[in-house]
């Protein structure tokens, strides 16, 4: 070996640091991607049969009926479900359309997420820290930041109610508009160009396709 | 010449000679316990109160693991066996509840005592800040361990914690994926949260306990304010 001036003992003390970082290296690198891996996941709603149509009787006062559903079959005692669905007494069986048949909505606060109520005659509210919404699932008192989410939904085999696919909603000029679903607490159209939103509030990373246009 | 009877004092007192050359814990204990203090209050005994409370979690903690269940279906089936049918599963799990909360009132007041005894000042801003960490991790224990008794309460109050995390701007939903431990709240996420609240953060806790008393041992505890110290109480060794 050339004498390069390195002595023996900086050598040694040189070889523990390196050693150490290719342990701590070894150790640490794959814990990190483990913890941190589920942060990639993404949650597929999948379509559910919520229940026969005549189950869901229209009703002079703003009584939606209840509907629960498994999201995850996999996990079926963590991922209970419910809608609310709304027979508004038309007979559309589009979705999208003006005279739908049916509004169904998710019962999870738009606040922090915890599970609506119905408010009979009047629309929902929170037990949690009291937000409360009206018929269309818009925002009328307490903390929630905007409306209640919405499902699309299409009848099956001529009278079963399925619903295929989660949307966040909000009112957009007074109008109804779909969004992909983000977390509860954070607002689908903030303030100011569309990109920074995006980047501020990403979408929940559902693969959704294209957002639905109310006719 | 006859043996003389041994002197049980005089046995002691061999065998921690023994000890004392062999590992010098004897001299570590005494440096530990025997130490001169300045004029002190009832207020001084909140950080050791602390240390008591945080040995019953250990120790209660420990014993609820061996029948706790962490799954989605055995959780609180488990939880309810402990209360109702274990032989003193009750206490045990009585004390480990009211001994968090104890845990968090006495660590409120004794983070006050210090601050308005000004005891975080030079030289103590490394305990400060030591006391700082066990107060976070006090609090993610408080966090994780609420999920497992897995009732309504537990499972929603869950997830408003995890939903407000996730409001935060830019990161919020990957935080509340991490902190679930996948898209959705799923058993993942009550295994996740016991294997924090059982291994992870009590062993952090353990860790900044043994910097914190290190350094509570070396630089002395701290006086009234305004008292001066005197010459024979020096602070330190």
């Amino acid at each position: 070996m050339a004498d390069d001036g390195t002595t023996r003992g900086q050598f040694l003390s040189l070889s523990t640091v390196g050693i150490g970082a290719v342990i701590g290296g070894v150790i640490g690198v794959p814990v990190t991607a483990y913890i941190l891996a589920p942060v990639t996941d993404e949650a597929d709603f999948q379509a559910v049969f919520l229940g026969k149509i005549d189950g869901f009787p229209a009703d002079p006062s703003f009584k939606p009926t209840p509907a629960t559903y498994v999201e995850d079959p996999q996990n079926p005692a963590t991922s209970p479900g419910l809608a609310f669905v709304q027979n508004t007494g038309k007979s559309n069986t589009d979705w999208l359309a003006a005279d739908a048949m049916f509004v169904v909505f998710s019962n999870r606060c738009m606040h922090l997420g915890c599970p609506v109520a119905v408010a009979q005659g009047v629309g929902f509210a929170c037990p949690c820290h009291g937000g409360q919404y009206d018929k269309e699932g818009r925002r009328t008192a307490g903390p929630p930041i905007r409306p209640l989410d919405r499902f699309q939904w299409e009848i099956k085999n001529s009278d079963e109610l399925w619903i295929t696919q989660r949307w966040s909603v909000d009112f957009v000029n007074g109008r109804l508009t779909y969004f992909p679903v983000k977390m509860p607490g954070q607002p689908v159209a903030p303030p100011g160009p569309s990109v920074v939103a995006d980047v501020l509030y990403p979408n929940v990373t559902y693969d959704h396709g294209p957002v639905p246009q109310p006719k | 010449m006859p043996i003389p009877a041994p002197d049980p004092k005089q046995m002691v007192l061999q065998a921690e000679d023994w000890v004392e050359y062999r590992s010098g814990f004897p001299t570590l204990v005494r440096k530990f316990l025997f130490r001169k203090v300045p004029p002190t209050g009832w207020f001084h005994t909140l950080g050791s109160s602390l240390l008591t409370v945080f040995i019953i979690q250990a120790v209660t903690g420990s014993l609820l693991a061996m029948t706790y269940n962490p799954s989605p279906n055995g959780a609180y089936e488990s939880i309810r066996y402990i209360t109702d049918q274990e032989t003193l599963g009750w206490l045990i799990r009585g004390m480990h509840k009211w001994g968090a909360s104890m845990m968090v009132i006495l660590l409120f007041l004794h983070m006050g005592r210090v601050f308005f005894y000004g005891a975080y000042k030079y030289p103590r801003e490394l305990t400060w800040l030591t006391g700082s960490l066990i107060f976070l991790t006090t609090m993610a224990m408080g966090l994780t361990g609420y999920l497992l008794v897995w009732d309504e309460r537990a499972y929603w109050a869950s997830v408003v914690a995890v939903n407000i995390n996730g409001t935060a701007p830019v990161l919020g939903p990957f935080i509340s994926k991490f902190l679930l431990g996948g898209p959705v709240f799923g058993a993942q996420t009550i295994s996740r949260f016991y294997a924090l609240h059982m291994l992870i953060i009590p062993a952090l806790i353990g860790g900044l306990i043994f910097i914190h008393l290190w350094l509570v041992v070396k630089l002395g505890v701290t006086p009234w304010p305004g008292r001066p110290v005197a010459q024979d109480e020096a602070v330190g060794d």
